[in-house]
């Protein structure tokens, strides 16, 4: 039953080759270039919706943290793109997989961090004590804050994963639990099948949360550090 | 748990950076957002000199100094 319940999480290799890659450069090929002046209505809905999140998301943030504007629509655009493809029946999410959120988080979070210490020192290191501290609780408060700090990029990559993760093995199970319902006893069944379908409602909503507050807390991160 | 089976984790990681830093910023980079085209007010930038600035009574054709 283990074996057969996470086989969808292994990474796809066809007769030893990686198609991986293939499955995580799907995405791109939804979101067209534009090349008119007028475009299409794919095109323009997409650069309306681009707008959308721009407008909201770089607006708390000074001039130098708009310069991460493209890196951030890019981020939210692929983990929600890739998220909402994983919910159709027998794909791959490759944001399941740790190996690619920590790939995500850690740098993104260390570049922030750098651009921090780099342009604003004392800043920075000031974050790690907190105003209005009593002086014999410093040494074990600044060890807590960086415990803290450091936490932050294990955070983002493993509540992306968990949650993605979860998402599909509970869509799994209870959906296999109707299946095998079906034959002793329909009207549980039908229940079964109801908190299905809930629960894939739910599962919509919390492929576009997700990607929301990943690129939250990176332009947070940012907005500490700039 | 196979996502801990790192094995596969470099192509994953080489792969998603791929795809995050270069292809979908390819894409969203070609987004423009002109302002909407709307007609330009003129000012003119040559000022009336002091006696052009008032019509007189002077300057009516039929007033000059006939030749």
């Amino acid at each position: 039953m283990n074996e057969n319940l996470f086989s969808s999480f292994i990474t796809p290799t066809m007769m030893g080759l990686p198609i991986v890659i293939l499955i995580i450069m799907f995405p791109t090929l939804l979101f067209p270039t534009p090349t008119r002046l007028i475009n299409n209505r794919l095109v323009s809905a997409q650069q309306w919706l681009a707008q959308l999140i721009l407008k909201q998301m770089m607006m708390m943030h000074s001039p130098k943290g708009r310069t991460w504007a493209l890196m951030l629509i890019s981020l939210i655009m692929f983990i929600g793109s890739t998220n909402l493809l994983g919910l159709l029946p027998h794909s791959f999410t490759p944001t399941t997989q740790l190996s690619m959120n920590l790939g995500m988080a850690i740098p993104l979070w260390a570049g922030a961090v750098i651009t921090g210490f780099r342009y604003k020192t004392k800043a920075s290191l000031a974050h790690f004590l907190p105003q209005g501290t009593p002086v014999p609780l410093i040494p074990m408060l600044v060890i807590i804050e960086t415990i803290s700090l450091f936490i932050q990029p294990m955070a983002l990559a493993v509540r992306l994963t968990a949650n993605i993760t979860a998402g599909h093995l509970l869509m799994h199970l209870i959906g296999s639990a109707a299946l095998a319902l079906i034959s002793i006893s329909p009207t549980t069944a039908l229940i079964t099948f109801i908190i299905l379908i809930l629960l894939t409602i739910l599962e919509f909503a919390v492929a576009l949360i997700q990607a929301y507050v990943f690129t939250l807390l990176v332009s947070l991160y940012l907005h500490d550090n700039t | 748990m196979p996502q801990l089976d790192t094995s596969t984790w470099l192509v994953t990681i080489i792969a998603m950076i791929l795809t995050l830093f270069v292809l979908i910023q390819l894409k969203f980079h070609k987004y423009s957002y002109p302002l909407s085209p709307a007609p330009k007010t003129f000012k003119s930038t040559s000022f009336p000199t002091p006696w052009e600035t008032k019509w007189t009574k002077i300057y009516s054709p039929l007033l000059l100094p006939q030749q």
